[in-house]
């Protein structure tokens, strides 16, 4: 039996697809078999479930990975000591041109679009037509993430770099999730890097093709994980034990597809990511959606909410890597000790063994 | 800052769902230097919109999905930081005020008397500019120690490669500096690559 410190506990969360296993988790009465209340707060922006959480409205939250690690280093809020005990989904985004871009992109070479879209397209490709941009004076490819530390930001400039592009080719800016679609519509950007349901309502509403799934860039990385201040952490312990838990269980039930068609349904849902349930799904049945009158693609652990052996632990390497990621990007100082700073947020108690 | 300031006109940028709230800030801060333009929080345009207006402070709802934007303002340094004031569900914003230090200038909650209004925003700019001014001091200082560090090495390069004096090394980067138009450390900058490109 868990008998938390605390059993009101508020944790905030993002209306994407990969919030999954919370939703799962109050649906199927996991949170309550561990004698706890939970209160899922849908929040807007990420910058302001920060400062929920730093301010103490919130207990935690569902973040981006890189999110935990710049709050800890004070990166565009105070310096607050955090901890991530467990990772709640990995892989899950993509990258979606307007169909301009991808129009531009088949008038390079001469492949049809359904040849192009039947693998994961190299940045490659857009060197040549952004340097062609550069050389003609013309304005730079426009590109959006959805928060400066997040992993779709650094995704973005891994594909980029590996295609021969530097981030300085492009121009990056920040745009929530949920103005992407809007964006690219309006040919305020040329392309995006963004989570599920986005990246299928681009395509579904026509508007654009999404050539490459994040775990084509970055194989099976930490994308979500749970974050909340080590001050929390140190006075309410059995109430994370409880809480992560429930979670676990959640992740042990969204392993199985079937069950995540079931879990599609649920998240659909207008309190939870309110987008139409054929956005929302394709991401979680290891579907991705290419373009308007091309075939899906079938991707392999395109979302997981577990990978073999480690399940949901954090691992100091993923962290270190996240934070390699960073500082590419110089959003951290060269001289910061990385390592330390992951024996710091990345908690060494293992919860695999909750008290019962 | 200095009292002058007050009477030069800012320009506010509002964004906000509540077309009721705009026009009763509107209102409060009629016949203040403070000029309001409002927008929906919905409109994507939120960057464009920034960069033709310039506006000298933005006002947004804390429940706001444009909230990431104006966050990115501050940490992606493209562009230039603006006070930001943001309307809290919460009534206690102390909590926030005290505890929150991301771009925000000020935390003030969503019924706050129109009254208030004014005050609120005169001491959320002050507050920027003091921190920009602090943000400020602290660049031109890293700046001067990393000039001299520079300057430094390029001395002792001068020295051991020319045979000169400390004094005349410091003569010979001045002179340079002085003819071409340049500063101090960027002749030296210059002097460091070729003299380590030609000893390679």
């Amino acid at each position: 039996m868990f008998t938390p410190e605390k059993t009101d506990i508020s944790i905030g969360f993002m209306p994407l697809s990969d919030c999954a296993p919370l939703v799962v988790a109050e649906k199927l009465g996991f949170f309550q078999q561990n004698n706890l209340n939970v209160q899922l707060v849908r929040q807007n922006s990420w910058a302001t479930l920060r400062d929920k959480l730093l301010a103490g409205y919130l207990d935690m939250a569902q973040m981006l990975a890189p999110m935990p690690l710049a709050m800890h280093l004070g990166l565009g809020s105070s310096a607050q000591d955090m901890t991530v005990p467990m990772i709640l989904s990995y892989n899950g985004n993509g990258i979606t041109l307007s169909n301009a871009l991808f129009a531009e992109v088949q008038q390079a070479g001469d492949e049809s679009a359904a040849q192009l879209l039947s693998e994961p397209l190299s940045a490659q490709r857009l060197s040549i037509i952004a340097k062609e941009r550069r050389s003609q004076g013309q304005k730079k490819l426009c590109f959006a993430a959805v928060f400066p530390y997040s992993c779709h930001y650094y995704q973005l400039v891994s594909w980029l770099q590996q295609g021969g592009l530097s981030a300085d080719d492009v121009d990056i800016r920040i745009i929530p999730p949920s103005g992407m679609v809007q964006a690219l519509a309006e040919n305020e950007i040329d392309g995006f890097c963004v989570g599920s349901p986005w990246n299928a309502a681009a395509v579904r509403a026509g508007i654009g093709a999404t050539v490459i799934a994040s775990c084509e860039i970055w194989h099976n990385t930490p994308e979500k994980v749970l974050g909340l201040t080590r001050a929390w952490q140190a006075q309410h312990p059995q109430s994370l034990f409880a809480v992560i838990d429930a979670l676990k269980k959640a992740c042990q039930w969204l392993a199985s597809k079937p069950n995540r068609f079931e879990a599609a349904r649920w998240l659909a849902e207008p309190e939870y990511v309110g987008s139409s349930l054929d956005s929302v799904a394709p991401a979680l049945l290891d579907s991705c959606l290419t373009t308007e009158g091309v075939d899906c693609r079938e991707i392999k652990g395109h979302t997981l909410f577990q990978v073999p052996q480690k399940l949901n632990q954090p691992t100091p390497e993923q962290g270190i890597w996240l934070l390699q990621q960073m500082q590419r990007s110089q959003h951290l100082p060269r001289d910061t000790d990385l390592h330390q700073v992951i024996r710091q947020v990345y908690t060494t108690e293992r919860y695999d063994d909750a008290p019962r | 800052m200095a009292q002058d300031d007050h009477s030069q006109p800012l320009c506010v940028l509002l964004i906000d769902d509540d077309p009721q709230r705009a026009t009763e800030l509107s209102a409060a801060l009629d016949k203040s230097r403070y000029q309001v333009k409002h927008m929906l929080g919905a409109e994507v345009s939120l960057l464009k919109q920034v960069d033709t207006l310039q506006p000298d402070v933005i006002i947004i709802d804390i429940e706001s999905p444009s909230r990431d934007i104006l966050d990115s303002l501050h940490t992606l340094n493209s562009f230039n930081p603006k006070p930001i004031v943001m309307f809290s569900e919460q009534e206690d914003t102390n909590t926030i005020n005290q505890s929150v230090h991301s771009g925000v200038s000020a935390y003030v909650a969503r019924d706050v008397s129109t009254t208030r209004v004014r005050a609120i925003m005169d001491a959320a700019v002050a507050r920027f500019q003091q921190m920009q001014s602090l943000r400020n001091q602290l660049q031109e200082t890293q700046q001067e120690l990393a000039s001299r560090k520079i300057i430094e090495k390029a001395k002792g390069l001068l020295m051991e490669n020319r045979n000169l004096s400390e004094k005349e090394a410091y003569q010979v980067i001045r002179k340079m500096a002085m003819d071409n138009g340049l500063r101090m450390d960027q002749v030296a900058k210059n002097m460091i690559d070729i003299i380590t490109t030609l000893s390679v």
